[in-house]
């Protein structure tokens, strides 16, 4: 399991404190889940997002910006 | 031919001409529900008394020379997230047990003004939180999965039970459906049509949109739908347009058309008969005079990070009440996303937002270039309802939702508009798709691209179930 795992108690942990009380036979399952997702998503972290704002609700093609994508990594070269 | 098997265009054709009643249009598709609908399970209910009144009402006014649109007397289906006033919104979900719809949704309301007559509700996977619809058959094959989460409105139009219906769109449940049974799916740009009154999964991510037999179809549809809900925060201020292709743009002609070709991302971990299917299909567009581009998709390392990191927060907020009251009345593959979701931190949401914002300025570049993109829809045709992984040849083991959704989720991100069109039967006889995506607002391009390869092929019969 890496560092950034959550293990059955601490997902159990980590739920409760959002308000969603797991019983004890779900937590392996949301814990397998729930790190599989961030397994995913944590890729995004790579990004560097300068001043980029986020996008909740939008009008599709209003913006357009010419902003090359950049990493984080490209950041330091 | 019977009515039932008539396309929206020609059945609007003939109420037009008076050569066929909204009546017997109605009973004919109720009796082809009655004869398929038990193999197929697409529907979750059917109002066929209501209907039968609807399309009564329709034919008086039709008799009387009282037409209010193309759609009048059209028998359709709603999927089953879209609120129509006084009808339950089962989301295909026993944790709407009970429920009531105090209102139309705005698009069932538009529907309803324009004289179509609803058939009734269509399945979905439950809270449209998946990519197979488990209750329902494929179209051609019922041993096939119907695709989803729009899987009963996708069959419903194949197989002859509606003339055309509405799915939503959240990670490609229009479009791979519609690829999966062989009919026309438009996922419109973001905010198009008004989501007011629909059942959300992601609210950043959801589009309504129509399922039909032809493109023309899809356009008559949108014709009616598009235009501007003031309580859509995403709706746009466009005018109302009519998007039939006729009236669109220029015929079948493509010349000066730039279409793009992608080089990575749409073509990698594809089915070698779904892909020499669409490449068949984009050569028919440069036979039309289309000029072949062929272009680089940005941001692919991202994008099913981006679709994730929007869309399960933000399904797991909308079922935040019911699931604490009532978790168990979820099935369980929807359960624990919804559950997982709540321990997503805010800050992984918030980069998800934000690569959006880069992937829309990186698609905007991309479409300067281009006019459409043309891609296969779906990587695989339907598989077995009971397989979940596809294995590519290079051993790379996917999960069915992750395959499904892999082609369709830019469209989400960036909100811009794709059609998805059949190009073919595999050697199983299953259908495949090409999906064409265009610039934001653009639907006429696609509509009128989409059209122009139809006519190149000879006219699609309905599915043939038994």
């Amino acid at each position: 399991m890496s560092a950034d795992e959550l293990t059955p108690a601490q997902a159990a942990r980590w739920a409760a404190r959002t308000g969603l009380p797991l019983p004890a036979d779900r937590h392996d399952a949301v814990a397998a889940t729930a790190n599989h997702i961030h397994s995913v998503v944590a890729v995004l972290r790579e990004l560097d997002f300068g001043d980029t704002p986020p996008a909740f609700a939008y009008h599709a093609g209003e913006e357009k910006h010419h902003a090359a994508v950049r990493t984080v990594s490209d950041r330091s070269r | 031919m019977q009515p039932f098997e008539l396309s929206l265009t020609a059945a609007a054709d003939a109420i037009r001409a008076r050569q066929l009643s909204p009546v017997e249009l109605v009973d004919s598709v109720l009796d082809r529900i009655e004869k398929v609908e038990p193999h197929l399970h697409a529907y979750v209910t059917v109002t066929a008394e209501q209907a039968r009144r609807a399309a009564l009402e329709a034919a008086n006014d039709a008799a009387a020379g009282r037409l209010r649109s193309p759609l009048h007397g059209i028998p359709m289906g709603l999927k089953d997230l879209i609120d129509v006033a006084g009808a339950t919104t089962s989301a295909s979900s026993r944790v709407r047990a009970g429920h009531r719809a105090e209102a139309d949704s705005t698009v069932a309301a538009r529907l309803s003004t324009a004289g179509a007559v609803l058939l009734g509700k269509t399945h979905t996977h439950e809270f449209a939180y998946g990519l197979t619809t488990p209750q329902t058959n494929n179209a051609w094959n019922r041993d096939r999965i119907a695709g989803g989460s729009s899987g009963g409105s996708a069959v419903a139009v194949a197989a002859g039970t509606a003339t055309f219906a509405l799915g939503t769109d959240t990670g490609g449940s229009i479009r791979v459906p519609a690829a999966l049974n062989g009919v026309v799916g438009l996922k419109p740009t973001y905010g198009l049509v008004p989501r007011t009154g629909i059942t959300s999964l992601s609210w950043s991510l959801d589009h309504v949109g129509p399922i039909t037999r032809t493109v023309e179809d899809a356009a008559l549809v949108l014709s009616v739908l598009a235009g501007h809900d003031p309580r859509d925060p995403a709706s746009p201020a466009a005018p109302r347009a009519d998007y039939r292709p006729g009236v669109a743009g220029a015929g079948a002609d493509l010349a000066g058309l730039r279409v793009g070709v992608p080089r990575n991302y749409y073509f990698d971990h594809v089915d070698a008969e779904v892909e020499a299917a669409v490449r068949h299909a984009i050569d028919q567009l440069q036979a039309l005079g289309a000029q072949l581009v062929e272009v680089e998709i940005p941001m692919t390392r991202y994008i099913q990070a981006t679709q994730w990191g929007l869309m399960v927060p933000e399904a797991t907020a909308y079922h935040e009440q019911t699931l604490r009251t009532a978790p168990e009345l979820y099935q369980a593959d929807v359960r624990i996303l919804l559950e997982a979701g709540q321990l997503m931190p805010a800050g992984d949401y918030l980069h998800a937002q934000r690569a959006r914002t880069l992937m829309q300025q990186a698609w905007a570049r991309l479409l300067d270039d281009v006019d459409v993109i043309a891609a296969p829809t779906v990587p695989a045709t339907a598989v077995a309802a009971d397989e979940e992984t596809i294995t590519w040849p290079d051993g790379t083991v996917e999960s069915v939702s992750d395959a499904f959704v892999r082609l369709s989720a830019p469209a989400n991100i960036t909100g811009v508009p794709s059609l998805s069109v059949p190009v073919g039967l595999d050697a199983a006889g299953l259908p495949i798709g090409m999906q064409l995506l265009g610039r934001p607002l653009e639907e006429g391009v696609l509509l009128r691209v989409g059209h122009a390869y139809e006519q190149t092929q000879p006219v699609r019969e309905l599915a043939p179930v038994a």
